[in-house]
């Protein structure tokens, strides 16, 4: 692989890996909130 | 939850309708599997394009595929700094509730993206400049839209009172907005080492059709994911805020009893 | 006037004065924030023999001479921006865009003897892209030349068919 390609294989590795990231902490974060906020309104209903 | 009757009739008031946060999540937990599979499908289509299927450049050979990362970053660095200062403003002026919880989740997604921005260019630059970094009049002021997208999200969390915070916030994000201008208008203003705009008409682009396209597959992907990130995480913040006032409830519930 | 539009125009006002002090002092320092002098700008006012600047402008058509000396790769050519030239002296490995055409900035100090004596060379790409046939089916055409300037508006060529050749 030419020094041409590295730059380019890195580039996209840094952006792909960057919107996984930041997708992958997002949606934990929702799941988080969506799992605690169902066991506080059941419970708030009970 | 402001939603006040009395606000009907004001200019935002069918922006107010978002702001109550249950119809918010109702209607964004709709939005949202759409967003999120179209950004997947139009970046499936998208990154084989701009990584195989285009042709090189002339001159620049095989390193030209940075652009089809480096140029959507950009314009989401720069168009998502422009909502955060329209979200700002709503802020500020009509207090939609809505408004700094946007602006707040949004930093840091948008100091994510310039910072993608800049190391796509500095890694483009390398072979194609002889450099990585220069102080130009384009590099340097996008480099300033990182630190004041980074200020951003640094100031909102630095209060106590979130409210508070939400309110500086807002001003630093309006007044780094005058940056906008000159990043988009540097490399016509002065000259720099940075190339000048190549779409700056729609009907006469300085790029071959065949490096055109792939670029628009990639950027409208990059924003539509740009979007879903922005719209989970804003959901996540509506319902934490809804779980923080449950929990006082349910405390202060707990002290009257006891 | 309801409080709304009170902090409306409260933040047009603050508007309205932060961007014209913003333009003012990009105004004031408009000759700092340039990234180089061309040929022209240092015609007209040379800095001092010991300052170093940044040169920039294209590299003029068959004014490149490469040649090895004490062992080092030394490259002299002229940079233009059309109305006047500045010869360049440049021991070092050249960007691998440098060509004649192309656009350079040069880092250096002018010697006593008029040639700019530089440190570093940077090459400078424009706007346009394409890919290797288009450009090829350009300049078998006689449509354009790179080392003689910029390629021609691409409305001309943007829906030019590689393989299938132009004009």
């Amino acid at each position: 692989m030419s020094l041409h390609w590295w730059h380019v294989a890195i580039s996209y590795a840094l952006v792909l890996g960057g919107f996984a990231a930041l997708t992958g902490t997002a949606a934990l974060r929702h799941a988080q909130a969506r799992r605690v906020l169902a066991r506080l309104e059941t419970r708030k209903r009970a | 939850m402001s939603n006040a009757p009395s606000l009907a009739a004001r200019p935002a008031a069918s922006l107010h309708r978002f702001a109550n946060p249950g119809r918010f999540l109702r209607l964004s937990g709709r939005l949202l599997p759409w967003l999120a599979a179209s950004a997947g499908l139009v970046l499936a289509v998208g990154l084989p394009w701009a990584l195989w299927f285009s042709p090189p450049d002339w001159q620049q050979g095989e390193t030209v595929r940075i652009m089809y990362l480096h140029v959507p970053m950009a314009w989401l660095a720069m168009g998502g700094y422009a909502g955060l200062a329209v979200a700002s403003a709503m802020a500020l002026v009509w207090r939609h509730p809505l408004a700094d919880l946007a602006a707040r989740e949004l930093s840091p997604v948008g100091a994510a993206v310039t910072a993608l921005c800049l190391a796509t260019g500095s890694l483009w630059g390398k072979p194609m400049w002889g450099t990585w970094w220069v102080w130009d009049a384009r590099l340097t002021s996008v480099l300033v839209l990182f630190f004041l997208w980074l200020g951003h999200a640094a100031l909102v969390r630095a209060f106590d009172d979130p409210e508070r915070g939400a309110r500086m916030g807002a001003i630093l994000a309006l007044v780094g907005a005058l940056n906008l201008p000159v990043v988009k208008f540097s490399v016509e203003w002065w000259n720099t080492l940075h190339q000048p705009a190549s779409l700056t008409r729609v009907n006469a682009p300085a790029l071959h059709v065949d490096i055109l396209y792939p670029l628009l597959t990639c950027a409208v992907g990059f924003t539509l994911a740009f979007a879903a990130v922005v719209l989970l995480r804003v959901r996540a913040a509506v319902m934490e805020r809804r779980i923080r006032a449950l929990q006082m409830a349910a405390a202060r519930r707990a002290e009257t009893d006891g | 006037m309801t409080r709304k539009r009170k902090r409306l125009y409260l933040l047009l006002l603050c508007g309205l004065g932060l961007g014209s002090a913003t333009a003012l002092v990009l105004t004031a320092f408009q000759d700092n924030l340039v990234f180089f002098r061309s040929p022209s700008d240092v015609m007209r006012e040379a800095p001092g023999p010991q300052r170093a600047f940044r040169l920039g402008g294209l590299v003029e058509a068959g004014s490149l001479t490469r040649s090895t000396e004490a062992g080092r790769p030394l490259a002299r050519f002229v940079v233009t921006d059309g109305a006047a030239k500045v010869p360049v002296a440049f021991g070092g490995v050249l960007p691998d865009l440098f060509r004649e055409g192309q656009g350079v900035v040069t880092l250096g100090k002018l010697g006593p003897d008029g040639v700019f004596q530089a440190s570093e060379v940077l090459a400078r790409h424009d706007e346009t892209y394409m890919p290797p046939d288009v450009a090829d089916a350009l300049k078998r055409s006689g449509h354009w030349n790179p080392s003689q300037g910029a390629a021609p508006p691409a409305s001309s060529w943007n829906t030019l068919q590689p393989g299938r050749g132009g004009g």
